[in-house]
């Protein structure tokens, strides 16, 4: 049996710099795994290898059990994967409601079908009573939101969500929690980058621990929490900050 | 390619009176020539439908898909090139070559797009401008297929016969009829892609090509698309003015002016709009033409014809229209980065915010729910 | 042969000018970020006033030098205070649309004050030049040559010397550490307007007594600053210098062995291939 996604022995190397090294895991149907690290570990190159942003540099990467490296990211997206960014990229000058039916439109050709999906996901992701304001002028809180209602639009299997608390306040943080916990109850499979620990302990059902470009462990939150490996790197990285 | 056409199809936020609204002022600008056949005017007329179709059909990759062409000159000229060489040496009606010019064009947009499409910004805008000049060039030089530098001149346009009744291509009427044409169908066009799954894609792409791209938009080939769809009727537009003016040479044709032009009247009326050519054209076209030929003024009763500003414009300013294009670009850029359209929509918001403040004392403005 | 090393040496010799309004346009990219579409309107200035002065004064265009640089650089220093410096953080298709307006502004209002007959500057040595080994090198090409090496070499010794240029090149690296630094990146900015204005000045004053001077001049030599701009690696200086010359070279080699009509035309074909396969240039190491 083949898992839902497969990262096998992904390497990516940028010139001499290898940003991943040989990383492999599995995320099962309807799980959350949560992909932490020290800043600089890869983690972010990981999501643009498996999205078809970068093509690794060896490794395959096996999405419901096909081979999709080498794929565009619109392909990868039609398939029912997508990603949504660390740094949020809104459409500026197009309205919240249209940032989102941007999203929907790759499953119907239909602008009023689109139109109502849209609206749907914003009531999902709260944001409803700001269908009419420009994309460009939402805080960063909302922006966030904006984000992950247009990733869902696109009626995705596989959500990843790159930091989607950076810079959050703990309110609106926690509303984002519930909404990924909410929608792992819909079935969704979700692989989360976070830094926060007390939300990644939280919402993951697996961890994987990246360490430059290397996957350093994998195992549950408290496997995780009390590997020996990990402390170091995370005590390294508290000690040079 | 079926799934693009149905995108085309069913646009959204229709509405009757605007469609009306447009509908009643094609009929009142076609009424124009039942009252003044006075050539001058008519050539005011012509130039800004011409301008028009010019402008919009720039917006569509320029302002909706966001890809700042500066060599549009390439598929304007193609145009002229097209319909002028095949009705001078095979004696093939315009109204074929116009639309072998459009067929002619698109083919060299997809060469051009799949080679500057690959570049992003300022390097696009620098690959677009080379493409032009080694067309111009190209037709400067390879005299036996363009006749170079000389040029091509027309000597007459056949009559278009049909069962019903004959057109005699002689004055300006039938060019005021074709070109409004042109200008309307460029123009609804442009309404069709704003309001489709198309013009959606190319928006999203001009706002952000990546989260465009992570969103399931395939960008090379949406900005292909566009540039094909513009292209085409750049080049009517290129073939109608051969028509009118009836000569052509590759400096008049693939000039980087030509280019220019395209894109100030996007940005002089706002660009990525569908008003925003219309409005750039008549600012531009009025301007440029009033320096040029002041006489149009007398013809249309503003001035007298012993006007001293008649006189003043043509001793002094006939020059000096280009002069007058820089300056208004500068001041829009610096001033008006919306163009006259974002001016008037700022306006208005200021009146209707001073209109709402008026009853009620100034609170926090609550998001509508 | 004689053929082949009589085109690459004035190949070399006009190059060195296409290398100097290279380094002016960017000096400008590499300190602002700007794409100066006017660079070439600003060589046309830079001619009129040596032809100017030639016409009224009877100055020679070499030694005008002196009073058109100057000239050059307050007129930049003007521009980028009054227009530039409002669009640094714009949108780079602003950028572009406000240096083009600035083009035709300054093309047609020469235009108007001196209409668009061709000027000619005939020196007495004009049409002069000297044999070398069989090879015949012409006077004011070779004058500009060594003019622009000098120029050149002053430039750099300025940029790696002196405080204020390790200040501009600190700018070009990365404007917001530079700022930290404590840098004023705003006159940096200012100055390196200014200096790119001068360097597309002096390239007009010396380009002067060997071309037509016309209002509309300016306009290839824009797109040839960018090709060599680009060749070289965008904000490199060494790199514009050889790219200059692989123009003029190209250029030379392609008037002679593909046609004189498509000389131009070859090199914007060689400049789209370097966008396309070698996008940071010849040297450059990356544009982002």
């Amino acid at each position: 049996m083949s898992a839902f996604l497969e990262i096998k022995n992904v390497s990516k190397r940028f010139g001499g710099l290898a940003a991943n090294s040989d990383v492999s895991f599995d995320v099962g149907l309807g799980e959350i795994v949560g992909l932490i690290g020290p800043n600089g570990a890869g983690k972010t190159t990981l999501f643009n290898c498996i999205t078809g942003f970068y093509a690794p540099t060896s490794g395959d990467v096996l999405f419901k059990g096909v081979r999709i490296n080498g794929l565009q990211p619109d392909a990868v997206c039609r398939l029912g994967m997508v990603r949504t960014w660390q740094k949020v990229r809104p459409l500026a000058k197009m309205t919240v409601l249209d940032n989102v039916m941007v999203g929907a439109l790759v499953r119907t050709h239909s602008l009023r079908v689109a139109r109502q999906v849209a609206q749907e996901q914003l009531r999902v992701v709260r944001l409803d009573h700001k269908s009419h304001f420009l994309a460009g002028s939402l805080p960063i809180g909302e922006r966030k939101k904006l984000e992950v209602g247009r990733v869902l639009a696109t009626k995705p299997e596989l959500l990843l969500l790159d930091e989607v608390m950076g810079g959050l306040n703990q309110a609106e943080s926690e509303e984002i929690i519930l909404l990924i916990l909410e929608l792992k109850k819909l079935g969704l499979t979700q692989v989360v980058i976070e830094h926060d620990m007390k939300a990644i302990m939280r919402l993951s059902d697996r961890l994987v621990v990246l360490n430059s470009g290397e996957k350093l462990a994998e195992g549950s939150p408290t496997q995780v929490a009390t590997n020996k490996d990990v402390i170091t790197a995370y005590l390294g990285e508290a000690v040079d900050a | 390619m079926s799934s693009l056409l149905r995108s085309l199809r069913t646009p959204r936020g229709f509405s009757a009176p605007a469609f009306l609204a447009y509908l009643a002022v094609i009929g009142l600008v076609a009424l124009v020539p039942q009252f003044s056949r006075k050539p001058l005017i008519l050539h005011m007329w012509i130039m800004v439908f011409l301008a028009i179709a010019q402008g919009s059909a720039w917006n569509i990759v320029g302002g909706y898909a966001g890809q700042y062409s500066v060599g549009h000159a390439a598929y304007f000229g193609i145009g002229a090139y097209t319909t002028m060489l095949l009705l001078e040496l095979h004696q093939i009606a315009p109204w074929y070559g116009i639309g072998l010019s459009m067929l002619n064009a698109v083919l060299l947009s997809v060469v051009i797009g799949s080679i500057t499409f690959r570049l992003r910004g300022p390097y696009f805008v620098l690959a677009s401008i080379s493409m032009a000049e080694i067309i111009r060039l190209a037709a400067l030089h390879f005299k036996d297929l363009t006749r170079g530098a000389e040029g091509i001149l027309l000597n007459g346009i056949p009559p278009l016969e049909t069962p019903w009744f004959t057109v005699k291509f002689l004055g300006k009427v039938p060019f005021f009829y074709t070109s409004l044409g042109l200008a309307v169908i460029v123009i609804s066009v442009t309404w069709f892609v704003q309001h489709s799954k198309l013009g959606y894609t190319f928006q999203a792409i001009r706002e952000d090509q990546d989260a465009a791209h992570s969103l399931g938009i395939n960008p090379t080939l949406h900005k292909n698309l566009a540039l094909m769809l513009s292209a085409a009727f750049t080049a009517a537009a290129g073939s109608l003015f051969a028509l009118y003016v009836r000569f052509i040479d590759p400096n008049i044709a693939f000039g980087i002016d030509v280019s220019v032009q395209m894109v100030l009247i996007c940005i002089i009326g706002g660009i990525g709009t569908i008003l925003g050519p219309v409005v750039g054209s008549v600012v531009l076209v009025l301007l440029s033409e009033s320096l040029r030929n002041p006489k149009w003024l007398v013809q249309a009763g503003l001035l007298a014809d012993s006007s001293p500003t008649v006189a003043f414009i043509e001793a002094r300013l006939s020059n000096a229209h280009v002069l007058f294009y820089g300056v208004l670009v500068v001041v829009v850029v610096l001033f008006a980065p919306e163009g006259f359209l974002g001016l008037l929509r700022t306006a208005v918001a200021r009146v209707k915010k001073r209109l709402a403040a008026k009853p009620t004392p100034p609170s926090q403005p609550a998001a509508a729910a | 042969m004689a053929i082949f090393l009589q085109s690459l040496l004035s190949g070399i010799l006009v190059g060195g000018v296409y290398a100097l309004i290279g380094i002016g346009l960017t000096i400008i990219f590499g300190v602002m970020r700007v794409i100066n579409f006017a660079h070439g309107d600003l060589l046309m200035l830079g001619m009129y006033v040596t032809w100017g002065l030639f016409a009224l004064f009877n100055i020679d265009p070499y030694l005008s030098l002196l009073i058109t640089a100057p000239v050059l650089f307050l007129w930049g220093v003007l521009l980028q205070k009054v227009f530039i410096n409002r669009v640094l953080n714009a949108l780079p298709q602003n950028q572009i649309l406000l240096t083009i307006g600035m083009g035709l502004v300054m093309s047609n209002a020469i235009m108007l004050a001196f209409t668009s007959d061709y000027r000619i500057l005939t020196t007495s040595y004009t049409s002069s030049a000297f044999q070398v080994f069989g090879l015949s090198v012409s006077q004011p090409l070779l004058y500009s040559f060594l003019i622009t090496v000098a120029i050149t070499g002053a430039l750099f010794w300025f940029l790696q010397n002196t405080d204020t240029g390790q200040a501009i090149r600190a700018t070009a690296q990365d404007r917001d550490a530079a700022q930290l630094m404590g840098i004023n990146v705003k006159r940096m900015s200012v100055l390196a307007f200014g200096l790119g204005t001068a360097m597309a000045g002096i390239a007009g004053a010396l380009l002067a007594p060997t071309y037509y001077i016309f209002p509309q001049v300016g306009g290839p030599f824009t797109l040839k600053a960018f090709v060599v701009v680009v060749l070289g690696g965008m904000g490199s200086i060494v790199g514009a210098t050889l790219g200059g010359i692989l123009i003029g070279v190209t250029e030379s080699l392609s008037a002679v062995y593909v046609a004189s009509g498509l000389k131009e035309l070859v090199v914007y074909v060689l400049f789209l291939l370097i966008l396309l396969f070698r996008p940071a240039g010849l040297l450059g190491k990356s544009r982002t």
